[in-house]
C-alpha cells in the first residue's frame, strides 16, 4: 500500500510512527480485557471485564501481530537471522494496523445493530476504537519495505512440514469455530479479523514463502490436508446442522472441481455444467429403491455410480461432439441451451408432455440412503465418544469423491493430455499447428467434465432424498461457474476456496439471504475488474523454485540484494 | 529445378517437400498464385517478397492450415494432409511471425506440447500414473530439456514463456518446433525484431539445426540474413514466384532489386546486400 | 387445417417480431466489440419496467380514449421503457464491459452473467421502493409478476379475419417491427454515426484511424440495441398482460438464438430469424404428433434448432460476419 506522503516525511518520523503504532496496539490488546459492550446479547457476548470471549481472544492476534512488527525492528531484527531482512516489516504492520481498525468498525457496528444504537458500546469498545484508529493512523507513517523475498528463503524441511501442519491446523479450527457460531455479527467479525490475518501474512511474504514449502512437501500436505478435512466431524460433537452445510460445501466443490477442468484448463466456458449433475443425480434417483422411481432395475450403489457418470458424460458427448467445433462464445450460449433443454425436458417427462421418467415437477421424492455392505449411512453411529450423524456420513463419502476427481484433476493437469488442455486455453490454433489435437481433447475435457459431475450427482440424489427439476436450474450453474472464477480458474485449492466461501456466506449471513444473488452479481463483476485471476492465481502463473533451482534461486536472490543495494541506497537506511 | 546449382547442395539429396502449381483464391483475391517450390533434405530454402507477396499465405497452405485452391502439396512422397495437426505427424513444424507461444505456460511445459503428437500416453495412464505415463513423462522432460540447452535456453525451463526477453521468446518457439521432431522446420520471420547480434545467434542456430539433418524453409526480410544462410533462395512477388535459384543469383537479379527498390537496378540504387560482409550488421532495412 | 396454418403463421410472426427487436440488440453489439452481451435480455426487461414505471408516473390512466391512449400514452410509455434501458445498456457497457476490453474473451462473458443476476435482483428487491428509506406507498413489488397496464385500443381487442383470429398486441409487435426497422434501416445507412458503426464493426483498428470515436460508436451500438429492447418490453407486456423481473432470461437466450440463426453480426439476419424462429416454434406445437408436440416443448424445439444453425450452418441464414483469428 503506498500513500501520498512523502517518503522524506516518513523516514524522520519513523520513530515517533512506530511508538504511536505501538501504543495503539496496547491499547486494543487492554481493550479485549473490558467490556466492549453493555449487556451480554452482542457478538455472542462481549460484556465481560476480565475475561475476554473467544471472539476477542481472536481478535488480540491482530494487534500482537502489531506489536511484533513494530517492536522486533525496533530491537533489532539482525538478531532473528537472515531471514528477517527478507520480510516487509513496515507494510505488514500497517495492514495489520488497518485491519484491526476494519474489524473493530465491524464489531462496533454489530454492536450497535444488535442492541440498538452506539449507547451499547462501553468503554472498552472505545479503547479498541481508539487504539485501532491510533495505530493505523501511526502506522501510515512508516516507511514502505521492499517486496518481500521471504519465499527465497531456504529452510529445513522439518521446519516446512511444521508449518504446513499448523496452517492446517488453523483452518480446521477455524472452519469449526466459523460454522459453531450462531451470530451473524460475530461471524461477520471473525470473518473480518481472518481476510486481515491473510492480509498480513501475505504481504509479509509469509505465503510465498509457504507456496514453495508447499510444493517441495506436496505429499505432506495433501495427506494432512485429507487428514484434518476427515477429523472435522469430530469437532463438531455430532451437531447436524454443520454437518449438513458442510456436506453441501463439499457436494458444491467436487461440482466445481469438474467444471475447473472444462472452463480452467481448456478455457471452454459452459454454462449448462448443473444438466450433468442432475443427470447423474437423476439416474442415481431413478435407479434406487425410492417407491417413485420408474424403473425396476435397482443395482447396487457402486454400479449406479458408474451408470450415473456415464450418462452424464455420454450427454457431454451428444452435446459436445457437435458444438465444440464451433467458437468458444457460441459454446458459452449452446451450453446454456442445453441446459434448459435438460431441464425442461425433465419437467416434461412426466408421463402427460412425454413418456414417464422423471414424474415431471414432482421429481422422484423417497430417495432411501444409501447402505454400503451394512453401514447405513442413516443412521447414526459412535466413533470415540462423538456421535457421528447421517450428514457426517455423507460429508465422508464426498470427501472420498472429492479425492478422487482432486486425484484425476491434478494427474491429468500433469499430463500429457493437461498441457494440451492448457495450451488449447492459450492460443488454439498454435496448439493445433504444435500438433495437439485440440477436437479430440476438447471432447474428452467435455465428457471427463461431465462424468465427474455425474458422479457428485448421484451422491447428491441420496443426500437430498428427492431430485426435482428445478434444484438444476441455470442460475446454479452460473454459481457453480463463480466459485470457480472467483477460487481461481484452474486451480485446486482455489476452487475449494471459493466454493466454500460461496455455499457457507449464505448459509451464515441468514439476514443477508435476500441480497445474496444481488451480491453474487455485484461479486462476478468487480471480481473481473479487479482480479480476474481468482483468490489463488493458477500455479503456472507464478514462478516456482524446486530443489533442482536452488543455485538460481540463490543467484537471483544475490542479484537482487545487490541490486537493492545499488539502485535504492535509501530504501535501505529507513527499512530498520 | 535450380535447386543442384550451389554447390552447397549435393545432388543425391532427395525432394522433401514438393509444391506443385500452389493457388490460394480468396474471394477475388488471388493471394498465391500457381506456386511451385521444393524442398530438398538438409537443405535450407529462402521465402523472400515485399509485404503482401503472399509468402505467409503460401506458408499457411504448406502447413495444412489453409487447403490450396488448387495445386498439390506433396511431403515425403505423400500428400499432405488437411490439417496442421496431421502435417505435424508427418513431420512438419513451423513458428509464426507473431510470436504465438502459450504465454502462461513454463518454457519447458511449451517444449513438452510440443512432442503431443509423438508420444501416446492416455487418459488413463494418466490419472492411474501408469508405467507408460512415468516412462514418457520422463523422456519427455529429458528431451525437453535438451531442446531448451539447443537452443540456448539453458536454465530457463522454468521461466513462464511470458516473462521470457523477446528474443529468448523466438528461440523457445523453435525448440517447440523442433519438439515435434520434424524433418522439415517453417520459420516464419525468424529475425523479425531482432537485432544485429541476435540475429546472428538465430542465424547459427538455423545451420545447427541443418547440421542435425533438418530441412528448413525460413521466410524473411532480412536480405542479409537471408542470402548469408540459404542454400537457394525464391523471391515470391504478388503471389508468383519471380525468380528462384542460389543467393548469388538471386540477389543479383535486376527483378528482385525492382520489386523492393521499386525501379530498375542501376549503380545508384543497387543495395547493399550485394557486398556481403563488408559492413556487418547493416542490413537492407537500416539502409 | 389451413385456417389453423393461418393461424399458427400469424402466432408465430408475431412471436418472432418480439425475438426479432430483442435480436437486434445481441447481434449489433457482437458485430461491434464481438462480445455476447449476456443481460440483453434483462435490458428489454427493464424496458418493460421502464414503461410500467411511466404508466404509474402518468397517475395510472386507465380511462384515456382509445386516441389518446395511442397517441399519447403509448408512445410515453415507450419512451420511458427507452430511457430505462438505454441508461442501463450504457451504464453496464460503461463499469462492467469497457474496463475488460483488452482482457481475455471469458472475462466479458463471465462479467456479463453477473450483470445479468444483478439487474434482475436489483428489480426484483428495488422495485417500488426508495433504497434505505422504504416503500413507495401504492406501488407493486416486483418480487412476483406485475400487471402491465391495459391500453385502449390494443389489450385484449381482436380481429377476426376469416377463420383467423388475430390479437392487436399481436400487430402492435409486427408493427413495431416495421417501424423499427425503417428506423434501424435509416440509422446505419444513413446517419453518420450509423455508418462509423458499420465501418467499426469492418475493422475497429482503420475506423479508430480515419478518426472515428469507437467509444462512443460502441455505446451506440448499445444505445440501439437497448432502445428495440424496449419496444419489445412493451409489446411483451401488452402481449402477455403481466411482467417479471424474470421475463428477460429465456427471451434473451431465444432472442440470442434468433440472432445466430440469422448469423450473429448481421442487422437484416436478426430480423429474419427472429421471425424464423417464431414460426419454428408455433408451427412445431402445432404440426409435431404426439406428446413432443405439446406446448411445454416449444422451448426445446426452438434450442434443438439453435444447436443445428450452430453446426451445420454456424455462420446463419444470411451470413455472419466471419471474424478470422488465424
Amino acid at each position: 500500500m503506498r500513500t501520498v506522503i512523502p517518503d522524506e516525511l516518513k523516514i524522520q518520523l519513523r520513530y515517533p510512527a512506530r511508538a504511536v503504532g505501538l501504543v495503539g496496539a496496547v491499547a486494543m490488546i487492554i481493550s479485549v480485557f473490558l467490556p466492549w459492550s453493555y449487556g451480554h446479547g452482542a457478538l455472542d457476548d462481549v460484556g465481560f471485564s476480565g475475561s475476554p470471549s473467544p471472539l476477542q481472544l481472536v481478535f488480540l492476534t491482530l494487534p500482537v501481530l502489531v506489536v511484533v512488527l513494530l517492536g522486533v525492528p525496533l530491537v533489532g531484527k539482525a538478531k532473528l537471522g537472515r531471514w528477517a531482512k527478507t520480510v516487509a516489516w513496515n507494510t505488514t504492520a500497517k495492514t495489520t494496523a488497518i485491519a484491526s481498525l476494519g474489524a473493530v468498525v465491524v464489531a462496533m457496528a454489530a454492536i450497535a445493530i444488535e442492541l440498538g444504537g452506539l449507547v451499547n458500546i462501553e468503554v472498552g469498545g472505545w479503547v479498541a476504537v481508539a487504539g485501532a484508529v491510533l495505530s493505523a493512523v501511526a502506522t501510515i507513517f512508516l516507511p514502505d519495505s521492499p517486496e518481500p523475498t521471504l519465499s527465497r528463503v531456504k529452510t529445513a524441511r522439518w521446519v516446512q512440514i511444521l508449518a504446513i501442519v499448523l496452517v492446517l491446523a488453523v483452518v480446521l479450527f477455524s472452519a469449526a469455530y466459523a460454522l459453531g457460531m450462531s451470530d451473524a455479527g460475530a461471524f461477520l467479525v471473525f470473518a473480518a479479523i481472518l481476510t486481515g490475518l491473510v492480509l498480513a501474512l501475505r504481504q509479509f511474504g509469509v505465503f510465498g514463502w509457504l507456496g514453495n514449502a508447499s510444493a517441495n512437501n506436496n505429499r505432506v500436505l495433501v495427506v494432512s490436508a485429507f487428514a484434518v478435512a476427515f477429523a472435522f466431524p469430530f469437532t463438531q460433537n455430532g451437531s447436524n446442522a454443520n454437518m449438513s452445510i458442510a456436506s453441501q460445501v463439499l457436494i458444491f466443490a467436487a461440482t466445481a472441481l469438474g467444471l475447473n477442468i472444462v472452463v480452467g484448463l481448456v478455457g471452454l466456458l459452459d454454462l449448462g455444467y448443473i444438466a450433468f449433475l442432475g443427470a447423474g443425480a437423476f439416474t442415481a434417483a431413478i435407479l434406487s429403491e425410492s417407491a417413485f422411481s420408474t424403473v425396476n432395475f435397482h443395482p447396487p450403489f457402486i454400479v449406479t455410480v458408474l451408470i450415473s457418470g456415464t450418462v452424464a458424460s455420454i450427454l457431454g458427448l451428444i452435446i459436445g461432439a457437435p458444438t465444440l467445433r464451433v467458437s468458444g462464445d457460441y459454446l458459452a450460449i449452446v451450453t446454456l441451451a442445453f441446459g434448459e433443454i435438460f431441464r425442461i425436458t425433465m419437467n416434461n417427462l412426466d408421463g402427460t408432455d412425454g413418456p414417464n421418467v422423471t414424474n415431471g415437477s414432482d421429481g422422484i421424492p423417497g430417495i432411501p440412503d444409501l447402505n454400503f455392505f451394512g453401514f447405513d449411512f442413516a443412521q447414526p453411529h459412535v466413533i470415540a465418544g462423538i456421535e457421528i450423524g447421517r450428514f457426517a456420513n455423507y460429508y465422508w463419502l464426498m470427501l472420498v469423491v472429492i479425492a478422487l476427481i482432486i486425484v484425476v484433476f491434478t494427474n491429468m493437469n500433469h499430463s500429457r493430455i493437461g498441457r494440451g488442455w492448457v495450451a488449447i486455453r492459450e492460443d488454439e490454433l498454435a496448439a493445433e499447428a504444435m500438433g495437439v489435437n485440440t477436437f479430440t481433447l476438447k471432447l474428452l475435457a467435455f465428457a471427463g467434465g461431465a462424468f465427474l459431475a455425474g458422479v457428485a450427482g448421484s451422491v447428491k440424489a441420496h443426500y437430498d432424498v428427492s431430485v426435482t427439476p428445478d434444484q438444476y436450474v441455470f442460475l446454479e450453474s452460473a454459481f457453480l461457474l463463480a466459485a470457480v472464477v472467483l477460487g481461481g480458474m484452474g486451480t485446486v485449492g482455489g476452487v475449494l476456496i471459493g466454493a466454500t466461501i460461496l455455499k457457507l456466506l449464505p448459509e451464515k449471513l441468514r439476514f443477508f439471504s435476500d441480497y445474496r444473488l444481488l451480491l453474487f452479481g455485484l461479486l462476478m463483476i468487480l471480481m473481473m475488474r479487479f482480479r480476474p485471476e481468482g483468490i489463488v492465481a493458477d500455479e503456472r502463473r507464478q514462478l516456482e523454485f524446486h530443489d533442482e533451482d536452488e543455485e538460481l534461486a540463490d543467484e537471483i536472490e544475490e542479484e537482487l540484494i545487490a541490486h537493492h543495494g545499488h539502485l535504492n541506497p535509501e530504501r535501505k537506511g529507513f527499512e530498520l | 529445378m535450380t535447386a543442384s546449382v550451389d554447390a552447397r547442395v549435393a545432388p543425391s539429396r532427395e525432394v522433401l517437400l514438393d509444391a506443385r502449381n500452389v493457388i490460394m483464391q480468396f474471394g477475388g483475391l488471388r493471394a498465391v498464385n500457381d506456386v511451385s517450390l521444393q524442398v530438398h533434405t538438409g537443405e535450407i530454402v529462402g521465402l523472400i517478397g515485399p509485404n503482401g507477396a503472399g509468402k505467409t499465405t503460401f506458408f499457411n497452405c504448406l502447413t495444412g492450415l489453409y487447403q490450396p485452391t488448387s495445386g498439390s502439396v506433396e511431403f515425403s512422397g505423400q500428400p499432405l494432409p488437411p490439417k496442421p495437426r496431421l502435417a505435424v505427424r508427418a513431420g512438419m513444424a513451423r513458428t509464426f511471425q507473431n510470436i504465438r507461444l502459450f504465454h502462461n505456460m513454463t518454457a519447458i511445459e511449451n517444449v513438452m506440447v510440443g512432442m503431443y503428437s509423438r508420444t501416446k500416453t492416455n487418459a488413463i495412464d494418466a490419472i492411474f500414473r501408469l508405467p507408460r505415463h512415468r516412462r514418457e513423462e520422463a523422456a519427455s522432460t529429458e528431451r525437453a530439456k535438451e531442446l531448451l540447452d539447443f537452443v540456448g535456453l539453458t536454465g530457463s525451463g522454468d521461466t513462464l514463456s511470458r516473462n521470457l526477453p523477446y528474443g529468448d521468446q523466438r528461440r523457445l518457439e523453435i525448440a517447440r518446433a523442433l519438439a515435434t521432431d520434424p524433418k522439415l522446420l517453417l520459420l516464419d520471420e525468424p529475425t523479425a525484431g531482432m537485432n544485429p547480434q541476435e540475429t546472428r545467434q538465430a542465424e547459427e542456430l538455423i545451420f545447427r539445426i541443418r547440421d542435425s539433418g533438418l530441412a528448413v524453409l525460413v521466410i524473411e526480410h532480412d536480405m542479409r540474413f537471408i542470402f548469408n544462410l540459404c542454400d537457394r533462395v525464391a523471391c515470391l512477388v504478388r503471389g508468383a514466384v519471380l525468380v528462384e535459384g542460389p543467393p548469388a543469383v538471386v540477389q543479383n537479379d535486376p527483378r528482385v532489386i525492382e520489386a523492393y527498390i521499386g525501379m530498375p537496378a542501376t549503380e545508384s540504387t543497387t543495395p547493399n546486400w550485394q557486398q556481403p560482409g563488408d559492413n556487418p550488421g547493416e542490413g537492407v532495412e537500416d539502409a | 387445417m389451413v385456417e389453423l396454418f393461418f393461424q399458427q403463421l400469424i402466432n408465430g410472426l408475431s412471436l418472432g417480431a418480439l425475438y426479432a427487436l430483442i435480436a437486434v440488440g445481441y447481434t449489433v453489439v457482437y458485430g461491434i466489440v464481438q462480445l455476447i452481451n449476456f443481460a440483453h435480455g434483462e435490458i428489454f426487461m427493464i424496458g418493460a419496467f421502464g414503461a410500467f414505471v411511466t404508466w404509474m408516473l402518468l397517475g395510472r390512466p386507465t380511462d384515456w380514449s382509445v386516441a389518446t391512449s395511442l397517441l399519447v400514452l403509448l408512445p410515453l410509455m415507450i419512451i420511458g421503457g427507452m430511457v430505462a434501458s438505454v441508461a442501463t445498456a450504457v451504464a453496464t457497457e460503461r463499469f462492467a464491459y469497457r474496463p475488460l476490453r483488452n482482457a481475455p474473451r471469458l472475462a466479458p462473458l463471465i462479467s456479463a452473467i453477473g450483470v445479468s443476476v444483478f439487474l434482475q435482483e436489483f428489480v426484483r428487491l428495488f422495485f417500488g421502493t426508495i433504497p434505505f428509506v422504504g416503500r413507495i406507498p401504492g406501488w407493486p413489488d416486483a418480487k412476483s409478476a406485475v400487471p402491465f397496464p391495459s391500453i385502449p385500443g390494443i389489450s385484449g381487442q381482436t380481429i377476426q379475419l376469416g377463420g383467423v383470429l388475430i390479437q392487436m398486441p399481436a400487430i402492435f409487435t409486427l408493427g413495431a417491427l416495421a417501424v423499427s426497422t425503417v428506423f434501424l434501416w435509416y440509422f446505419v445507412n444513413r446517419t453518420k454515426t450509423g455508418r462509423a458503426m458499420v465501418a467499426t464493426s469492418q475493422d475497429p483498428d482503420t475506423a479508430r484511424l480515419m478518426g472515428i470515436n469507437v467509444d462512443r460508436v460502441i455505446v451506440a451500438a448499445f444505445a440501439v440495441g437497448a432502445a428495440l429492447a424496449a419496444v419489445a418490453g412493451v409489446a411483451h407486456g401488452l402481449r402477455y398482460g403481466n411482467i417479471d423481473f424474470r421475463m428477460g432470461f429465456l427471451a434473451g437466450l431465444k432472442a440470442f438464438t434468433a440472432a445466430v440463426l440469422g448469423g450473429i453480426g448481421n442487422i437484416n439476419g436478426a430480423v429474419v430469424g427472429g421471425l424464423v424462429l417464431g414460426l419454428a416454434e408455433a408451427m412445431a406445437t402445432t404440426f409435431i404428433p404426439g406428446q413432443f408436440g405439446s406446448s411445454a416443448w416449444k422451448d426445446v424445439w426452438a434450442f434443438v434448432l439453435l444447436i443445428l444453425v450452430l453446426v451445420f450452418r454456424p455462420q446463419g441464414l444470411l451470413g455472419a460476419k466471419v471474424v478470422d483469428r488465424a
